[in-house]
């Protein structure tokens, strides 16, 4: 294994009734940025590679090079039309390692290269089985629901990578992942084995990427790239698997038609039932719908059977894992800051904290911060705002 | 018409909930202190497999790569699933293995068993690792056809196909409900929404015996159980722990505070004066579109 089998950054492009997904082009903006620093650093000229599978896709492509894509690799076929799992990983598998494709994404890199260098995928309900599966294919490493990628020249001392000898592993990424506390931040490595006795390629170094996290660049229509258009290869029993209906439904828990949020986290814990029924009050008085941070979702608190099936549900989480809002007002209530949660919420308008701690990270993401119990403090805001109803109504 | 056999793979995880989950001051998770217990992703996988039970008098066997502490995991498993069989694959040398490697060792213990799996179950994804990898690349390397998020599946045994539901949530668009026909054998990662519907009088009574059973069975749980370890599944070594780990963790770090994206002006909670600003304030965001 020499380091020019392995060249380019290649993006696993998702879309949907002929709109490319936020988080694709925002894994675009991310691997321009990386890969120009990249480039100057390494003095090469390594591409980023958009990955495009799908049916009757071919507007797609200058979109993805107006938001900075060099290449894109376009597979437009009838059993492309919507995701099969087994059927896109071969797909994305074969496109990964086809030399022809590399000579036209940059013909000098052509002749050694075996796989991309770097591979994203979205974290998302499709891009997390994806990458998965992809990767299994491949027998390469992958990081799930990374906020942060950094290339480095790293120096490693590891029992089993390198036979306990301090060796360099050049052009590394660092994939940053929160842990699901959002308080520890833990750096995942892909690394080549280079113990003699044992050697083993691990390429692509690959990693699904949280929706939200990174800057999608402006899209500018005079950029240049590459259309690739590949015709994939199928095995006939894996199209045995059939999409037999495709319904769109939106959830039961709209945010979009409220203007006002209120949320809880693992606060109201003192007193699960009445904290959460005097939030229900606020919402009403607001007239809000009801978030919830991920850590409650699990069901942490013993509740009657209605509060915990109308509110401790999936489909109320505010953050990663959940549903992204930016109502007029948001009012986090015990919710201390996490960034899984933040990364939801953070483009309301006017955000208020009803917390008892002001250390809490949310202290950092609103425009009020509200020290004090919410028992003590929910009811002084429930009567306040029946006060001043009344007042306009008068 | 065939027997259909299930297997389940399930995780050991720490129990967040209240009263048993403990934080450390600097609010990450204390697991010393926290208990383990059969994951609740998991859980739901094991009432997917006893609504197969239930429905067509399936074959259950349950697996999963941990500890010997595992163990009573697995009998909670089995009394909620009335579970034939109960593997615990269990070594040394799984000790550090990340998704790849987990998934490899599950495959083994998985072609081991002594029929041939005609669905394989998994969990949504883990409360502590979540990365909803393991499940997705077992079934990659087991050669089955991997269906995710799935809310509703039926089989039907003599086409030997199954049917599924599947919830995609395209995050910024909308949720897709799919209808897939897929032939057997598939491995259903379930989605955490599945409820098992039992009907029919007929199911019903099938319930309570095998519910019956599970808990007989539970009780002299060992006798179902088989603890092996990686040579026993025939596991490659190469493949498996930190040997067969692509990845590593490198650093494990606080997330630094960011910089402060908003300016808060901080209130007591106790000043009513400064409440009914607030309020005036909240007011005011909720009005704008109606004095436009």
């Amino acid at each position: 294994m020499t380091d020019g089998d392995y060249r380019h950054v290649y993006i696993i492009v998702e879309h949907e009734e002929g709109k490319i997904l936020q988080v694709s082009l925002e894994m675009i903006g991310e691997a321009r940025r990386m890969m120009d620093d990249f480039n100057k650093k390494y003095s090469s000229k390594e591409k980023v590679v958009a990955v495009l599978l799908g049916y009757n896709v071919k507007e797609l492509p200058n979109v993805l090079i107006q938001h900075g894509a060099d290449a894109v690799v376009c597979a437009d076929n009838p059993e492309l039309n919507h995701l099969r799992n087994t059927i896109y990983t071969k797909v994305i598998a074969q496109i990964a390692q086809d030399r022809e494709i590399a000579s036209k994404i940059e013909l000098e890199y052509a002749q050694q290269f075996k796989r991309p260098r770097y591979m994203f995928f979205g974290a998302d309900s499709i891009g997390r089985h994806l990458s998965a599966t992809v990767m299994a294919q491949l027998e390469s490493g992958l990081a799930s629901d990374i906020n942060k990628l950094v290339v480095a020249d790293l120096q490693i001392t590891h029992q089993n990578k390198t036979g306990g000898k301090p060796l360099t592993y050049e052009k590394t990424l660092e994939m940053y992942r929160p842990d699901f506390s959002g308080f520890l931040w833990t750096t995942i490595l892909c690394l080549d084995n280079k113990n003699p006795a044992m050697q083993k390629d691990y390429h692509p170094q690959a990693c699904s990427i949280i929706p939200g996290v990174f800057e999608v660049i402006h899209p500018d229509s005079t950029r240049q790239g590459t259309i690739i258009e590949y015709t994939p290869k199928f095995d006939e029993q894996d199209l045995r698997v059939k999409i037999i209906d495709r319904k769109i439904i939106k959830s039961e828990i709209d945010f979009d038609s409220h203007k006002a949020v209120v949320s809880f986290g693992r606060g109201v814990k003192d007193s699960p039932e009445q904290n959460i029924k005097l939030i229900e009050e606020l919402a009403s008085e607001l007239d809000a719908q009801i978030g919830i941070t991920l850590p409650l979702s699990k069901r942490p608190f013993s509740v009657s059977q209605t509060v915990d099936s109308t509110y401790l549900i999936p489909d109320r989480v505010i953050g990663i894992s959940g549903r992204k809002v930016s109502p007029k007002v948001y009012m986090a209530i015990g919710i201390s800051g996490a960034m899984q949660h933040i990364s939801g919420m953070r483009d309301s308008e006017f955000i208020v904290a009803i917390n008892p701690d002001e250390n809490a990270s949310i202290r950092d993401e609103c425009d009020v911060f509200v020290k004090g119990r919410m028992e003590d403090v929910i009811p002084i805001f429930i009567e306040e705002i029946r006060k001043q109803k009344q007042v306009v109504q008068a | 018409m065939d027997l259909i056999n299930i297997a389940v793979i399930v995780k050991l995880e720490p129990d967040f909930s209240e009263g048993n989950v403990s934080y450390n001051p600097d609010g990450t998770l204390n697991r010393a202190e926290t208990k383990n217990i059969l994951g609740p992703h998991s859980a739901i996988a094991v009432n997917a497999a006893f609504y197969a039970k239930v429905k067509h008098g399936a074959k259950i066997s349950i697996a999963t790569m941990g500890p010997p502490t595992a163990e009573s995991m697995l009998q909670q498993a089995q009394l909620m699933s009335d579970a034939d069989e109960l593997y615990l694959y269990s070594d040394r040398v799984f000790a550090g293995a990340d998704t790849l490697a987990t998934a490899e060792v599950l495959k083994s213990g998985i072609l081991k068993m002594q029929e041939k799996m005609d669905i394989v179950f998994s969990g949504h994804r883990a409360s502590d690792g979540e990365t909803g990898q393991t499940g997705p690349q077992t079934a990659w390397k087991l050669g089955m056809t991997f269906l995710g998020n799935v809310i509703d599946y039926e089989i039907d045994p003599a086409k030997r196909i199954v049917r599924v539901k599947r919830f995609v949530r395209l995050q910024g668009i909308y949720d897709v409900v799919e209808e897939m026909e897929v032939p057997l054998p598939v491995f259903i990662a379930i989605d955490p929404s599945y409820k098992p519907k039992f009907n029919t009088v007929s199911q019903r009574l099938a319930y309570e015996k095998y519910q019956k059973e599970a808990r007989v069975r539970s009780q002299n749980f060992k006798q179902y159980l088989k603890v092996l370890n990686a040579l026993q599944i025939g596991a490659d070594p190469k493949l498996i722990g930190i040997a067969g780990s692509p990845t590593i963790v490198y650093k494990v770090e606080r997330i630094p505070k960011g910089k402060a994206t908003r300016q808060a002006e901080v209130i007591d909670g106790q000043d009513k004066e400064q409440i009914r600003k607030v309020v005036a304030r909240i007011r005011q965001s909720l009005s704008t579109m109606v004095i436009k």
